[in-house]
């Protein structure tokens, strides 16, 4: 099965939001949990030059996930097309998993571990994951990860030869 | 059972095409629709929490009458026939004893076709005055520029052509927050290798995507625009051809503008020199640009005149209804248009210009309110309240509202003495604002997910509809409700249901409501430069750098920059004291205006009234983030409260603080509309406008100071 996979662009998200409360509808989430974050940062060089960035923050579903080899009772696996699932009927709430997780992904609300599973639902029908498909500027894409590379890969060309890039306005 | 209905969102402005799963006759899902070309699967937070705006406990979903003294908070529920049998009776009552005039139509949340049906009806009532509580600093100072210019409306949201241009100009705005889908596709642009221009006193979502961010004194912003002008003029960077051969007046144009070199204009704005240069030759280097005014420049004494500077600017450097410019859309062939009826008849050609004369304001402000005003020819809305409390030139008496305004019109308190002063006072609405609750009759007013009606796509040359989804108890679509009352008072209207409204828009076309139900949208081509075969409906034809029409009515013809009344530099005795320059109203994608803090999927994204206060000027006062800092303002008793971030992407001389802010959740009546709502301390005294009334929402100064609890 050919893997398909979320790739989050940072410089093409403003901060909207929007993938944030898409999710909590589609898993109809309770009062501050969301399977994705967004992160605002701000960046100041000297005392005049500020800069602003957001990254949407996710379970990355890992290729080696950290999280599977943390769990004592192997409640998180690995579906063939690589997301990564907990079954809450066999987690015993160590919470070992959180410990492990290098992006703070994984959540404990609700009495239960709780994280991203890519929309399995919407995907198996077809569908992009909640957060992608609301995503106002590709921030967020879903596709095979060839296809993701090479779009990004593109992108940076597009950029690297444009001309607002190459002419400095005097 | 499930099924799912395609519709139009109406959780703002934007009309964002969306897919609602409804099962058992209940909302269970709001998801953008993908093929819909203005937000192509977009939709913002509003729109999808807004099933849990429709059935909120707090939802108004019956007629009520209050059984208390007025804005007491005593409800109780009545019929249909008895709310709207009262209302008839009372503005009967009013009308037979004072004259129609008595009678004001308050508005300014737009609600789609209601709004030109409710006004439609008032005119036929007889009254000129519809009150209009945002008009004034609310997009009618742009098209007050740009109609004077150009003869039409193409510098807001409605004109850019982001995706297809080389350099995107954003004056005054934060559409990542205000307008998500024209972001979405200033992003299209970008991707496609615009570059982009922002000016704001703030750092906003929008402004950190930007190649050039021009941090402006606020209220300043006329003098950047004429130094971007001048330099554009003096290094012959503009369209030599568009000038000489659609222009008016560029000479006299070129002479005003030498006021303004940049490195004035920069002592002035606080935009360094070297970046007011960049910015023109970016501008007006680029082949096409496109242009976009927003808030910033409208709150203000000086508003008209700043934008003229930019009127003329997109003018000048030919980017007037070009692809990648700004283009004057059209509705597809055929279809009649609603503003454009509006224009016709609702702004008062229905009545006697005897009557027309009467509007409150058409003599102080004859563009803006009188019988030849250029814009929408509303009561200019700080003399109606006059007319409510001081009963002069006449008394306003009674007062049909579908807004809030005591959360979103300056000087709020004296507005409530206002309208407690009216013989009757109704609203319709979807909750128990502040200004709902005081009124005698509240009408449970139908949200979009609970009519069947016509969508014009204000940003798109677009027809389309809504779908009932469902029915939430006695709510009502609100032109249903004014069919009834203008049977109730022998009234005439052109239709009597919503398909009447909307086969009488279609009947050209060729289609009836029902197909344009199953085909969703109808778009029209596209065409430029129309200009070339119409001209422009100017008195000379011709854009008019040189406003003729100004002229005669004794404004000055050219742009202009005047340092505002209320500044560290105007009033430097009052600034010892109120030493920060205040901004408010900059928006979170949670809320439209004053709705959607009921709502706790949106509240959680904004749970606080915020100010924004630069790291070194909270130190200074001891703040620090999340603290409650008190606001004051020079002119008014009562402070307000707001909760402090600290950002460095504002100037430590100025601070921002939210607007619209009330909470649902605390006691009725006033549900703390007075804690953290800015516009309680915002006078409506004059010096004003002279175009339109608005006095110095913006850039007025203020102090703080850290809340001890």
């Amino acid at each position: 099965m050919k893997k398909k996979a979320i790739m989050i662009e940072n410089d093409l998200c403003y901060g909207c939001y929007t993938c944030y409360v898409a999710c909590k509808q589609e898993h109809e989430l309770g009062k501050g949990l969301s399977f994705i974050n967004v992160v605002e940062i701000e960046h100041t060089e000297g005392d005049n030059k500020v800069r602003k960035e957001f990254a949407p923050m996710k379970c990355k579903h890992c290729g080696d996930a950290p999280c599977i080899e943390a769990c004592p009772v192997d409640a998180i696996t690995k579906r063939s097309d690589g997301i990564v699932l907990i079954d809450n009927d066999i987690c015993i709430k160590c919470k070992n998993c959180i410990d492990a997780c290098p992006f703070g992904a994984i959540q404990f609300s609700e009495e239960i571990i709780q994280k991203c599973d890519n929309c399995i639902d919407r995907i198996d029908q077809g569908l992009e994951p909640a957060c992608v498909h609301h995503c106002p500027t590709d921030a967020l894409k879903f596709g095979h990860t060839d296809e993701l590379v090479k779009s990004k890969l593109e992108r940076a060309a597009e950029k690297l030869l444009n001309p607002k890039y190459l002419e400095v306005v005097e | 059972m499930s099924e799912t209905k395609k519709t139009t969102c109406r959780g703002c402005h934007e009309n964002c095409g969306v897919i609602v799963t409804i099962e058992n006759g209940k909302v269970k899902k709001i998801e953008g629709d993908p093929n819909h070309p203005k937000n192509e699967g977009f939709v913002c937070p509003k729109g999808i929490s807004y099933k849990d705006q429709i059935d909120h406990t707090q939802r108004i979903k019956y007629p009520m009458k209050r059984v208390g003294e007025r804005g007491e908070g005593e409800w109780e529920r009545i019929t249909w026939n008895e709310a709207l049998d009262t209302i008839a009776n009372e503005l009967q009552k009013v009308k037979e004893k004072y004259g129609a005039e008595s009678i004001a139509f308050g508005h300014g949340d737009y609600r789609g076709t209601a709004k030109t049906v409710w006004q439609y009806f008032f005119t036929a009532l007889g009254t000129p005055n519809s009150f209009h509580t945002d008009g004034h600093y609310c997009y009618q100072p742009v098209q007050m520029s740009d109609i004077a210019t150009y003869g039409s409306f193409i510098t807001s949201e409605t004109g850019p052509d982001y995706e297809n241009s080389d350099c995107i100009f954003l004056w005054g705005g934060n559409p990542v927050m205000s307008h998500p889908t024209r972001a979405k596709d200033i992003m299209k642009g970008i991707k496609k290798g615009a570059q982009l221009l922002v000016v704001d006193p703030r750092l906003t979502e929008i402004a950190s995507k930007a190649d050039l961010w021009l941090q402006v004194r606020p209220s300043t912003d006329g003098a950047l625009a004429l130094a971007i002008l001048n330099v554009i003029i003096n290094d012959e960077l503009y369209d030599k051809e568009f000038v000489e051969d659609w222009c008016y007046g560029f000479d006299k144009l070129k002479e005003r503008v030498q006021k303004f070199p940049p490195k004035k204009a920069s002592e002035i704005t606080w935009v360094p020199k070297e970046k007011i240069i960049k910015a023109a030759r970016m501008y007006s280097k680029a082949d096409p640009a496109s242009l976009h005014i927003r808030q910033g420049l409208q709150l203000n004494v000086n508003n008209v005149q700043s934008i003229r500077a930019l009127s003329c600017l997109l003018a000048i450097t030919g980017n007037f209804d070009i692809k990648g410019g700004n283009i004057v859309t059209s509705f597809p062939e055929g279809y009649k248009g609603i503003r454009n009826f509006r224009n016709k008849y609702t702004k008062g050609q229905l009545l006697p210009r005897e009557v027309q004369e009467k509007r409150l304001g058409a003599k102080e402000f004859p563009l803006f309110s009188g019988p030849d005003g250029i814009t929408n020819r509303d009561c200019f809305p700080r003399y109606a309240v006059d007319a409510m409390i001081t009963e002069e030139p006449y008394p306003i008496k009674a007062c049909v509202a579908v807004n809030d305004p005591i959360t979103g019109f300056e000087d709020s308190k004296r507005l409530k003495e206002g309208l407690l002063n009216l013989d009757f006072f109704a609203v319709s609405e979807f909750y128990l604002t502040p200004t709902a609750e005081l009124a005698d009759i509240v009408l449970p007013a139908a949200t979009w997910l609970e009519k069947d009606e016509l969508v014009e796509n204000f940003y798109h040359n677009m027809v389309g509809r809504r779908q009932k989804c469902v029915q939430i108890e006695e709510c009502k679509d609100e032109t249903e409700m004014i069919y009834e009352l203008a049977d109730r008072m022998d009234i005439d209207l052109p239709w009597n249901s919503v398909d009447e409204f909307s086969n009488y828009f279609l009947e050209d076309m060729d289609i009836d409501f029902e197909e344009l139900k199953e085909m969703g949208i109808i778009k029209g081509d596209m065409e430029y430069k129309k200009y070339e075969k119409e001209g422009f409906n100017t008195p000379t034809g011709k854009v008019e750098l040189y406003s003729t029409l100004y002229e005669d009515y004794g404004y000055d013809p050219l742009p202009d920059f005047e340092e505002p009344p209320k500044s560290p530099f105007s009033e430097p005795e009052v600034a010892k004291d109120y030493p920060y320059i205040m901004i408010s109203g900059g928006r979170h994608i949670a809320y439209y205006h004053g709705q959607g803090r009921q709502v706790d999927l949106l509240r959680e994204l904004c749970p606080d009234p915020l100010m924004e206060i630069n790291p070194k000027t909270a130190e200074e006062n001891n703040i620090d983030e999340g603290d409650w800092v008190f606001v004051k303002t020079p002119d008014m008793e009562d402070h307000v409260e707001f909760k402090a971030h600290l950002t460095k992407g504002i100037d430590p001389r100025v601070i921002h603080v939210q607007s619209h802010w009330w909470f649902p959740e605390e006691e009725d009546p006033e549900h703390g509309c007075w804690k953290s709502n800015i516009n309680a301390i915002i006078p409506s005294d004059p010096p004003y406008s002279e175009f339109t009334g608005s006095p110095q929402i913006r850039g007025c100064l203020c102090d703080i100071e850290k809340k001890v609890e």
